[in-house]
């Protein structure tokens, strides 16, 4: 620690010695229509190479060297602004950008700087606004945030209709996935056909797969960055649609005008609704449902201080008659204030709360009982960016999260023949500070470096055991209260660019990152049962090494971007089970991990056009996932299940004419490594399959096409705007195998036989959006 | 509980979804075989079987490959030895072998140079207080189960087994259950054959067997086994030498059940 502040007292001042004394503009880039702040807009002085972005609050700060400058003020699907400002002292300048949706006639498109992806120092990022992805096809009509960032390089599929993906081999439980920055503990619905994020609600997302910056930690692998709508602060306005699963609306619109506004947005499925027609009280009765809703508000005080509030939460409900119920869902609740103490010194200070809870309910007979589970965490973060001048910029701040885990416990009736049972819940803090400079030497050379530092605290009261080999417990420690143990971490992260022209650049990156919250999934699909655990004294933080290099490059004036970037990741202390392993409910669960290594290393293409008509992207990402236990497969080397050879994705989307647009995606990848059994024998007369080789087999190759049409009718009034999309998931049909299991044929029993269920074939959609 | 939510996410996949099941070809390659040993002895008889097999390949159109040369034997702690003897489709057994309780016995299968052995030691038989059949409906089907009361035995880990024979056809194995959550109660284990399919008119005996943890391991293993498993594998024996099966040395009683209209 005390090495951290040397670090950053040195950076500091060094970084304040060469912030002359020049004038700063500073301010926010807004939305014209709705007073939304944009994040990531460019702010660029004509003819210079000083330019800057806003963060993400939409505040900006620029220095300049002449009292009279011309600047570009430009993002993606807005008009580019351009302004001249005479400044003779620090001054606020606040922009407004028109959005070309609201344009009758075509205008030049801008994307954001139009090389930014060549000279940003950053690596391993992608970046999307909910405008840009709004025609790509999606299953059942849902537009999906998650599902769509599954289609860029390096971001492995979770299958057929899961939420789930893998960045660069990592496992599904090792990417932060924050809510205007709440952690999400789990973002699948009804078991990942859909995803916690309803689109309406949501403006903008940050991906990092590599190089991730230093003000991000707690998961190895990926960091998923999503920031809700702030509401329109001009008027009132509303957004929804009606679709064959679920229905959507938004409301929005000002508390005092220019000031403050609110944002509400909910959804729900209703699926169930069918259930009712049911003559049978007991399927009548069944639940099959989920509802989202999010909401924030936010209230300027004055140039200086900003107040935001924002919350989500979510629930599934399913259940069996009056037999058996079973619900889970997250919430988060975010507080955040925004203070400029000077035009270089910008504050954000959070207080975060977020968690994931599940109940089952069983009332069968004389057996009744409910089943409860939490995960919660408290977050307080403090988050400082200095903007000492056009080149140098530090970030730096700390975080204290603490996380709790109540194991799910078993509470029984008096006259129930279950017992109640409760397993002691565990919780840890982890507090982290960091510091992370982004540096423009040289016209040809822009990084952005840090360091982050964290102890990870086990905290008692608990009893903590021992085990030996087998997994057996040998001995027991109980603590009262307390730090049980700490584990020390620091994190280097850097990510370079050298820029050979404006039109092609080479970066590099690396990044180690500590994870404390390990997921434990033994079946191939995530269940919202899965259990949490923290480090404790057996389970050590997992680690991830990742190494980074790629070539960037644009052509055709910026219209085409193209790059490939090759990674190698090494990932310590790794999490796997012993056979038959015992997750439920057992206090003596640490006995049945397994600890090991993994490796990954792969080759990722992209290209993309985000100009004219047509516009789209491919990526192909060539890789291989491996992991390494002492105790699993005789200690050799095996495929991950993520481990996918080939993964390609085309996404193509077409301006057929004012009313109509054309989306289109195709997916190929290899399938998912798993274990078949290499033989069979009898026990008791029931067959049973013999197993080899971990992972040692491939599921077939998936591939799927996906079509989809908006049609948005002539705008009959200024206000009301309505339009309809019409999709085709898996357009030819195909049927991409889910599972393939083995079993005694039906007829013979001395003959087995492979089968495949496939899960969904065509479905066509269609929904109906509205906003006026 | 697994169970449950296994069964509401496959009812809601049926429901949502327009799955289809259809029979395919997968290329499986060929493990080296192993040697499989069923030794199940009770105190229902005292005429004991012992079966040796071994691992055949998947396509193969028989379900296991007997042995017929295996050197089998069970000793007690007395210093008993019992040989069995080579009776055809891989069963080998011995006429005379009345269980004893507080008696630990030992396997020893010697197969050419291999050697596999296990240990085994009779459990106290939790005698059942009541037994009927109840019926339950799932999606409006009816399904029917042998129901079996008992008191459970408080503070010691009890494990059970069942395997049940439906008109005289050979027993199979059932389920097995443990008392982790229902120690010292008054407990009901609902039975039905391996693949759930009892009928009115079906006349049912169920064996229920007191095993030791290291069976019911295995045993329980067997019966999660399914396609939702992210890493399958073979069950834990406690034979040794990397043998499949298990030794078990039980305490068993049969209980017959005629599946009436209720």
């Amino acid at each position: 620690m005390r090495y951290f502040l040397l670090v950053f007292t040195a950076l500091f001042l060094s970084i304040s010695a060469i912030a002359q004394e020049k004038i700063t503009i500073s301010g926010y880039v807004k939305d014209a229509a709705s007073g939304e702040v944009l994040i990531g807009a460019v702010v660029q002085i004509k003819g210079t190479q000083s330019v800057t972005s806003t963060n993400n609050y939409g505040y900006y700060a620029l220095q300049v060297a002449e009292p009279s400058v011309e600047l570009f003020v430009s993002f993606v699907g807005y008009q580019v602004l351009e302004q001249s400002v005479n400044v003779t002292e620090n001054k606020r300048y606040n922009f407004e950008l028109v959005s070309l949706e609201n344009q009758l006639e075509e205008v030049v498109v801008s994307m954001k700087k139009q090389n930014d992806n060549v000279t940003n120092a950053q690596m391993g990022a992608f970046n999307f606004t909910m405008e840009e992805v709004k025609n790509i096809p999606v299953v059942f009509g849902e537009r999906d945030i998650l599902k769509t960032i599954q289609l860029l390089p390096g971001i492995g599929k979770g299958g057929e209709g899961s939420s789930n993906f893998y960045v660069r081999g990592g496992g599904s439980d090792q990417n932060l996935i924050l809510l205007d920055e709440a952690t999400v503990y789990n973002a699948a619905h009804l078991l990942g056909f859909f995803s916690t994020f309803n689109s309406d609600a949501i403006k903008d997302v940050e991906l990092y797969k590599g190089g991730v910056p230093a003000q991000y930690g707690g998961r190895v692998s990926s960091v998923m960055d999503i920031n809700m709508v702030d509401g329109n602060n001009k008027k009132f306005a509303a957004e929804g649609g009606l679709g064959l699963i679920a229905s959507r609306l938004k409301l929005e619109g000002p508390i005092v005008k220019d000031k403050g506004s609110f944002m509400i947005s909910g959804r729900r499925t209703y699926a169930d609704l069918f259930l009712k027609l049911s003559n049978d009280e007991t399927v009548n009765q069944s639940k099959l449902y989920f509802y989202d809703l999010n909401a924030k508000v936010n209230y300027r005080f004055n140039d200086k201080n900003t107040l935001y509030a924002s919350g989500y939460f979510g629930k599934d409900d399913l259940g069996y008659g009056k037999l058996f119920s079973f619900d889970w869902g997250n919430a988060t609740a975010t507080v955040r204030w925004n203070h400029i103490f000077n035009e270089k010194l910008f504050s954000n200070t959070s207080l975060i709360y977020s968690d994931f809870t599940y109940n089952v309910n069983v009332s069968n007979n004389d057996r009744d009982f409910t089943i409860a589970s939490k995960i919660e965490n408290f977050n307080l973060k403090e988050d400082l960016s200095y903007y000492a001048n056009n080149n140098n910029t530090l970030r730096f701040g700390i975080n204290l999260l603490r996380q709790k885990i109540s194991p799910a416990s078993l509470n029984a009736g008096e006259e129930s023949s279950v017992n109640s049972i409760d397993i002691e819940s565990r919780s840890g803090i982890e507090a982290a500070a960091y510091i992370s400079h982004e540096w423009k030497p040289s016209s040809w050379l822009s990084m952005i470096y840090g360091l982050r530092a964290t102890d990870f605290m086990v905290q008692g009261p608990g009893t903590f055991y021992e085990y030996d080999e087998d997994g057996d417990p040998i001995g027991e420690q109980s603590f009262d209260g307390g730090v049980i143990k700490h584990y020390f971490n620091l994190e280097p992260r850097l990510s370079l660019s050298v820029i050979l022209n404006s039109e092609h650049s080479v970066k590099i990156s690396y990044n180690r990152i500590a994870q404390n919250l390990h997921q434990l999934t033994n079946t191939t699909s995530s269940l919202p049962t899965d259990q949490y655990v923290v480090s404790s004294l057996n389970i050590k933080p997992q680690f991830a090494d990742q190494a980074a290099i790629g070539y960037f490059r644009n052509f055709g004036n910026n219209a085409y971007e193209f790059s490939v970037e090759g990674y190698y990741k090494f990932m310590d202390n790794q999490i796997d089970f012993r056979n038959g392993a015992d997750l439920q409910a057992n206090k003596y669960l640490e006995g049945e991990l397994l600890y090991g290594i993994g490796r990954s290393y792969g080759l990722e293409w992209y290209l993309r056009k985000s100009k004219g008509k047509l516009n789209g992207w491919i990526s192909y990402t060539l890789a291989k996932s491996e992991r390494q236990f002492e105790q699993i497969n005789d200690g050799d080397w095996f495929n991950a299940r993520q481990d996918r050879t080939h993964d390609i994705s085309v996404v193509g989307m077409y301006e057929l004419s004012k009313k109509w647009s054309l989306g289109a995606t195709f997916l190929y990848y290899t399938g998912n490594a798993i274990t078949f059994p290499s033989g069979k024998y009898q026990v008791d007369g029931r067959t049973l399959f013999y197993y080899t080789e971990r992972n040692g087999y491939r599921m077939p190759d998936y591939h799927r096409l996906d079509l989809s049409a908006t049609y948005e009718p002539k705008k009959e009034n200024k206000r009301f705007h309505s339009s309809w999309s019409f999709g085709l998931y898996n357009a030819y049909n195909r049927r991409n195998a889910y599972i393939i299991d083995f079993r005694e044929n039906e007829d013979n029993a001395n003959v087995t036989e492979a089968y495949k269920v496939a899960l969904f074939g065509i479905i066509p959609s269609v929904t109906w959006n509205f906003k006026f | 509980m697994t169970r449950s939510i296994y069964l509401l996410i496959s009812v809601f996949v049926a429901f949502v979804s327009v799955s289809c099941e259809e029979i395919i070809e997968v290329n499986l390659n060929e493990g080296d075989p192993k040697y499989v040993i069923e030794a199940d002895l009770t105190t229902l008889s005292s005429d004991q079987f012992i079966r040796v097999t071994q691992t055949v390949p998947f396509s193969a159109d028989i379900p296991s490959k007997s042995i017929e040369h295996a050197l089998v034997s069970v000793s007690d702690s007395r210093g008993q030895v019992f040989n069995f003897t080579y009776q055809g489709e891989g069963y080998y057994s011995f006429k005379n072998l009345k269980l004893q309780e507080n008696v630990v016995y030992d396997l020893s299968v010697r197969i050419d140079n291999e050697l596999f052995e296990a240990t085994s030691r009779l459990e106290d038989f939790v005698a059942v207080d009541s037994l009927g059949v109840i019926e339950e409906r799932i999606f409006n089907e009816p399904y029917y189960f042998v129901l079996l009361k008992f008191n459970d035995p408080i503070d010691i880990p009890n494990y059970y087994r069942y395997s049940t024979s439906v008109n005289g056809s050979t027993f199979k194995f059932s389920s097995v259950f443990n008392d982790k959550f229902n120690d010292g109660l008054f407990v009901s284990h609902e039975i039905t054959n391996s693949d759930n399919s009892l009928a009115i008119g079906d006349s049912v005996i169920v064996r229920r067997q007191c095993i030791s943890k290291d069976v019911y391991d295995y045993w329980n293993e067997v019966q999660f086994a399914n396609p939702g498993n992210a890493a399958p594998s073979n069950p834990k024996s406690n034979i040794s030498n990397g043998a499949f099966g298990y030794f078990s040395v039980t305490a068993a009683k049969e209980y017959g059940v005629r599946i009436e209209m209720l």
